[in-house]
């Protein structure tokens, strides 16, 4: 897109109906280093309805469950069932790390969508799902890092290097290159697929009338949803991968 | 790219002071922009992880487990009594069968002893009744023959009557 010839008041009309604040921040001081203090604070939130909804859905638990027990133990199984299918028969110590990692994502970016955040306005930035942000990505995809060759090392102590140079050891270089670019995509599908669906759909609803950019809010719940899940069964699938017993 | 349209929208706008849209001063945008927030957001998750299996999965998982195997086992000894149902069953079939048996043993025996009172009795009847039969046609015979033995005087008589006068004289 070649902006030179655009006159002066149509770029500046754009940047004034547009309204899209792209890499926008709002900064926190603290000490000498700075925060993102919009992502702070949506996942503060985000946090506080996971912890507050498990806490009184899963209050004495009868046998016969209410709704929202049921809903929860819906989810537990949920969970537990795709940890055993990427992990195996020792998929229960890693359940709160997958069950944790899906709902924390799932919820952040449905919040992102769903939440009505533009009603606080921030003096800089705005308040969106806290997955826009690189580092929280990131900050989820090195967990899942450590995690798997944890796992590996655990199991197989030292031995567990000797995965390297399978199946032959002309592969040596891409499995090394393997350790760098499985946090690399996971964080850069989870950050690229929610930045650029907010973006799209702002840029709609700036642009548009109201109806036309329900669809693609839609899409936007069913994706966000659906990366969610990808990320945490990657995590498993990760896990599993490197619990693998020998050939 | 946003960047680029960004500052060359800026420049353009300063250049020819128009009034900016946004009373802050816009930062250059910076969406590859890491900081505190990565370790802070880490830290998050970690701690949310130890709530959430404290809170939930944990309890939860638990509760499951223990109502699976509480369901299983009923379930298990569901199985188990019915070998021991039959059993009773069996012992009951037996015990009707033997009480029947006693049953019809008193009954015969009870008829037994009934019919033959029954005939006893009978047959004492039968007795006084052909004994008072006997009687009574003994009885008869002598009436019969006192009556034919009067009949008989009185027919001596009747027929003289008769011939004297019938017979004139």
């Amino acid at each position: 897109m070649n902006v030179l010839p655009c006159s002066i008041n149509t770029l500046k009309g754009l940047y004034d109906i547009s309204g899209v604040e792209v890499g926008q921040h709002f900064y926190w001081q603290i000490g000498g280093f700075q925060v993102h203090a919009q992502v702070l604070i949506t996942s503060w939130v985000v946090i506080a309805i996971l912890l507050g909804s498990a806490t009184i859905a899963v209050r004495n638990p009868q046998t016969i469950p209410t709704a929202g027990q049921n809903f929860f133990e819906y989810v537990l199984e949920f969970i537990r069932d795709l940890s055993k299918t990427q992990i195996g028969e020792e998929y229960g110590p890693w359940v709160p790390f997958i069950g944790t990692m899906f709902l924390f994502i799932f919820v952040s970016n449905w919040s992102g969508a769903l939440l009505p955040w533009k009603i606080i306005e921030l003096p800089h930035g705005e308040l969106a799902a806290p997955t826009n942000d690189i580092n929280t990505t990131v900050a989820l995809a090195l967990p899942t890092s450590v995690a798997y060759f944890y796992a590996g090392l655990s199991k197989k102590g030292l031995g567990y290097f000797a995965k390297y140079i399978q199946p032959t050891p002309i592969l040596l270089p891409i499995n090394i290159l393997e350790d760098f670019t499985k946090p690399l995509s996971l964080s850069f599908r989870l950050f690229g697929n929610i930045l650029a669906d907010e973006l799209v759909v702002v840029v709609l609803v700036s642009l548009v009338p109201s109806v036309v950019p329900i669809p693609v809010m839609f899409l936007g719940l069913f994706t966000s949803g659906i990366q969610a899940l990808i990320f945490a069964t990657l995590a498993a699938a990760y896990i599993g991968e490197s619990m693998e017993g020998h050939h | 790219m946003a960047n680029m349209i960004m500052a060359s929208s800026k420049a353009l706008i300063t250049a020819s002071s128009f009034p900016t849209a946004s009373t802050t001063k816009p930062r250059k945008a910076a969406l590859f922009d890491f900081n505190l927030t990565l370790p802070a957001i880490m830290a998050e998750f970690l701690l949310l992880m130890f709530a959430l299996d404290k809170i939930y999965f944990t309890p939860l998982g638990k509760f499951m487990d223990e109502r699976d195997a509480a369901i299983k086992e009923k379930l298990n000894s569901v199985k188990d009594t019915s070998g021991e149902v039959k059993q009773l069953e069996e012992q009951a079939a037996a015990i009707m069968k033997a009480a029947r048996a006693e049953i019809s043993a008193a009954l015969n025996q009870m008829k037994k002893e009934t019919t033959f009172e029954v005939e006893q009795k009978l047959a004492e009847g039968r007795k006084k009744v052909e004994a008072e039969l006997a009687e009574a046609l003994a009885n008869l015979e002598k009436q019969k023959e006192e009556t034919i033995k009067s009949l008989d005087s009185q027919i001596a008589a009747l027929s003289d009557e008769i011939v004297k006068k019938v017979l004139p004289i």
